[in-house]
């Protein structure tokens, strides 16, 4: 009787369908390996002495503190803080005004303005950067002409290496997040509620202060976050406008490149996470307590304000901001027909700095296509599964696995390398240095948040019942997923791998930790371009860069309508 | 060939370990013929969906078993039951066209092409779309009511031994609910397929269904025809869920080989045949019971000769073929409002008036106040 039951049981265990079990275990092993163990190994490694060795005899605090000791640590963790504040504050300053004026104020040119928030995902952040070195540097043309215009006042502008450097430009490279944010928050809140304070006697300033800034909150809240951790992990700026000026993320950059001391960037990169990690959690709590539900069904037109002086006061504030945002670009594009651009006007033109670039630039621009390509397919698999999994199976301790996918959303690229470096390289269990492999999974786990969140938001619009549907019809897991689900979530497959792969193309604060003679990518060869001064070769590979990128981008908007920044958002 | 399908001490836990724990689904054990038409009936959060996906293997089930024909399919993944099932929100493929739809089982099922044309063209027709073929769009360029014909043609067209449908008809108008239920009726029987039909509006399960279930919080409550659950509800529940009930609380004063004499107040008593006692426990005197009254059992008079009790006529209704008025009446006799229906209006009685309310004493019925709502 027993073993008849056990047999029967055997056979109920061997009639389930086991494909999707496997189909999830190998993306899960990926990021055991990949993510968990890295970031594993980068803590043990913060606890022991200086160098690269992996040695629990010399095991203690001594990296930590160097934050008390070290004037160089105090100098970056005060800079990382000062200029993470000052670009939110900034951003806001700037961004607010213009969602509010872009959604309510009748001007002209709202799309142009609108698409100003998709440049922080064409234009490489160091790109901005170099480029205003050629503006606003010693040399610089707008500093040069400005020095003269003011000369009488007897003012000098100072050049823009330091501190006001990185804050103005990542302020540049960043307020459009808080712009597009505020924007769409502006546009979407229901009139009706202003209308009614109105109409129980409340003036226009208590109205936007008491109605609508409070109903914004929340999207400004996450706006914020978005731009304190963009700023406080960003490599290429610092490491090209700020000088003198060290932030954690180039302090890293330097315990590694210069001294070859992972255990002591390790804990540089884990108090840079605890940073990261208090103000996210800070910004939940804050958030959390003013979350508003949507609580009348009916709602009206967005009434716009006609004002003539309203119009042209704020026509004239998206003009200013129009033409800091755009001169970058400008700038890139005349600096690469020249050879130099030191006084007024750029000097000698050339097509020099293009035509070199199939020799001199052929193996970077490979590189560049071949780790992008491989990383985003692998992307794409990696992360619509893991969506799948944490949206449809719901598996205990789903809301950990979403915390991991989401942790490299968080991590700065150079945590991410640092924590890659500390498990594969020197005589790991799976030595990787220098490899192409490192590198593809270092952007695997970078990106795969982009694909996962797209991917979540295509199925959480997908009907289970649709599945289920399938299901009862006689198809097993693998045929309901290739024929129902696949299709439906295909759309969010492409945009997240396209998002993917167009950043992919641009990333430098991973690879400059993680490259070697064969694998350098065209942001690297930008980046020591720049470094050796040769600007105009710098500015032909930006061009390049950011030609490819607008068309990839461009077609990706016309194909999913303007919802990129929504990809960037947390959680 | 239709099976038959039968429960055997099903129950359901949700988060079986968890503090939240919610037992959906208690001892629940009957048959269903086959060939035959069975609604399940109750209000939201009976168990009633839980039920159906438990049957279909979507939800596995804590305990017992579930039987089709005498096949234990308990454990057999849903993919392996042959199954049809219709959704509520029919859950068409929005990136297939109707053809391919309907056709989708049989594909699974790796059907010879020429035979799925065929197949499908015949469900078609009984479902009474051969036009929409013809144009072959997408589900999302179809009215509901076609929407919903192919959900039915795509769970039929694979000849699955049982069908499932799971409040089918919730999301369309009044007018083609109506028409629906007799059209799944028709299609159903055309078909001969053993049938769960879940619904929450107890019009529908009566007009549809062969046999009904009503269940509430996880148990079975009364199984029978709607004549039989309409007319002999075996407790306060299933009497006021199946149509309304007026009850009112009365005391037994008498009880004999043949009657039971209940007393309302000083005046009214009323003595009734021991078979229009329906609760299973025995009877004592002074035991505290309800009368049951359907609205067409009662009626109301302006004046009356006999003892009556009073109540004020609060609002009337004009329903087409009967007039219900709502009358109220002292709490200590029923703590609801009273509705009653007229075959027309009662001259001079107009709202607010004060009334004699009569009853049938024929029709009434005798509960215990277990179970009451």
């Amino acid at each position: 009787m027993r073993k008849q039951d056990s047999s029967q049981r055997l056979k109920n265990f061997l009639q389930k369908d086991f494909t999707p079990y496997l189909v999830f275990a190998i993306p899960l092993a990926f990021l055991v390996v990949f993510l968990f163990w890295p970031l594993i190994t980068t803590f043990l490694r913060a606890f022991m002495g200086a160098g690269a060795k992996m040695d629990f005899s010399r095991f203690g605090i001594d990296n930590f503190t160097k934050f008390f000791t070290s004037p160089l640590y105090q100098k970056s963790l005060k800079n990382s803080f000062i200029l993470s504040i000052s670009v939110v504050v900034f951003s806001v300053l700037i961004g607010v005004p213009m969602g509010y004026i872009v959604a309510r104020v009748q001007i002209p040119g709202k799309k142009l303005l609108l698409s100003l928030g998709i440049l922080p995902v064409i234009m490489p952040s160091f790109v901005g950067a170099f480029s205003w070195i050629i503006l606003m540097g010693r040399q610089g043309v707008a500093r040069h002409f400005l020095n003269i215009v003011l000369s009488p006042l007897g003012i000098t502008i100072p050049s823009i290496y330091g501190m006001f450097g990185m804050i103005f430009t990542m302020t540049l490279t960043f307020y459009p997040f808080v712009f597009l944010l505020s924007y769409s928050s502006f546009s979407s809140a229901n009139p009706l509620l202003e209308e009614a304070a109105m109409l129980m006697g409340a003036g226009k300033w208590r109205i936007f202060w008491t109605i609508t800034f409070p109903l914004i909150l929340p999207s400004l809240g996450a706006a914020c976050l978005l731009v304190f951790i963009r700023s406080i992990g960003s490599f290429g700026i610092p490491a090209i406008i700020g000088g003198e000026e060290y932030v954690l993320p180039t302090l890293i950059y330097f315990r590694v490149n210069g001294f070859w001391d992972l255990n002591g960037a390790a804990a540089i990169a884990i108090v840079n996470v605890i940073i990261t990690g208090a103000v996210l959690i800070l910004q939940k709590y804050v958030v959390n307590k003013r979350k508003y539900e949507t609580i009348s069904a009916s709602r009206s037109e967005q009434k716009l304000y006609s004002n003539a002086g309203v119009k042209i006061l704020s026509s004239i504030f998206c003009i200013i901001i129009l033409i800091v945002s755009l001169a970058p670009q400008i700038t890139i594009i005349v600096m690469s027909f020249f050879e130099k651009w030191q006084g007024l006007f750029p000097q000698e033109f050339t097509l020099a700095n293009y035509i070199k670039i199939p020799s001199a630039s052929k193996t970077e621009l490979g590189n560049s296509l071949y780790l992008s390509l491989i990383a985003t397919f692998f992307t794409a698999i990696l992360g619509s599964i893991m969506a799948y999994i944490t949206e449809r199976r719901r598996p205990k301790g789903a809301a950990i696995l979403d915390l991991a996918i989401m942790a490299p959303f968080i991590l700065p690229g150079t945590v991410i390398a640092v924590a890659l470096l500390s498990a594969f390289s020197g005589n790991a269990i799976i030595p990787l240095g220098g490899t192409f492999t490192i590198i593809i999974i270092s952007y695997m786990i970078r990106r795969t948040p982009y694909v996962y969140r797209s991917v979540v938001a295509s199925l959480t619009q997908l009907d289970p019942t649709l599945e289920e549907s399938s299901t009862i019809a006689g198809a097993n897991w693998f045929y309901t997923f290739r024929r129902v689900s696949l299709p439906l979530i295909l759309p969010g497959i492409i945009s997240g791998s396209i998002l993917t792969f167009s950043t992919l193309l641009q990333e430098l604060s991973t690879t400059i930790l993680l490259y070697g003679a064969r694998t350098r990518t065209v942001p690297i060869q930008i980046y020591s371009a720049v470094a050796d001064g040769k600007m105009g070769e710098a500015s032909a590979l930006s061009v390049i860069l950011l030609i490819v990128v607008f068309i990839i981008v461009y077609a990706m908007n016309s194909f999913q309508g303007n919802k990129m920044v929504n990809s960037f958002k947390l959680g | 060939m239709s099976l038959s399908l039968r429960y055997d001490k099903v129950n359901k836990i949700f988060d079986e370990d968890s503090k939240h724990a919610v037992h959906a689904l208690r001892d629940i054990s009957f048959s269903i013929e086959p060939g035959e038409l069975f609604c399940l009936l109750g209000p939201s959060g009976c168990g009633k969906t839980t039920l159906l996906r438990s049957t279909a293997g979507l939800e596995k089930i804590s305990g017992g078993s579930i039987y089709y024909g005498d096949k234990d399919v308990t454990t057999i993944p849903p993919f392996r039951r042959n199954i049809g099932m219709v959704f509520q929100s029919f859950a068409l493929y929005p990136h297939m066209n109707v053809f391919e739809n309907v056709a989708y089982g049989l594909r699974v099922r790796k059907v010879d092409s020429s035979i799925v044309k065929e197949k499908v063209t015949d469900i078609m027709k009984l479902v009474g779309l051969e036009d929409v073929l013809k144009r072959n769009p997408a589900p999302s360029a179809l009215s509901g009511g076609q929407q919903q014909r192919v959900a039915i043609a795509r769970a039929l067209v694979y000849d699955p031994d049982i069908l499932l449908l799971d409040e089918p008809l919730a999301n369309l108008d009044a007018k083609l609910r109506r028409y629906m239920r007799a059209e799944i009726r028709r299609i159903q029987k055309a078909t001969n397929i053993t049938t769960i039909f879940v619904t929450h509006d107890q019009e529908e399960a009566m007009a549809v269904g062969d046999r009904l279930a009503v269940l509430r919080d996880g148990v079975v409550e009364q199984i029978g025809s709607s004549d039989d659950l309409y007319n002999y509800p075996q407790n306060p529940f299933v009497a006021n869920f199946i149509g309304k009930m007026n009850f009112f609380k009365v005391k037994v004063a008498k009880i004999t080989e043949e009657k039971v004499d209940v007393r309302l107040n000083d005046t009214l008593s009323f003595s009734l045949d021991r078979s229009q006692y329906r609760s299973s426990s025995d009877l004592k005197t002074e035991d505290e019971l309800l009368i049951a009254a359907r609205p067409e059992h009662l009626s109301i008079a302006k004046q009356c000769d006999k003892p009556a009790i009073e109540g004020k006529v609060t609002i009337i209704q004009h329903l087409g073929h009967i007039v219900r008025y709502e009358v109220e009446v002292d709490p200590s006799y029923s703590r609801r409002t009273l509705e009653i229906d007229m075959e027309g209006k009662v001259a001079e009685i107009v709202e607010q008036d004060t009334v004699k309310i009569l009853f049938n004493e024929n029709r009434l019925t005798l509960y215990t106040q277990e179970g009451q709502q």
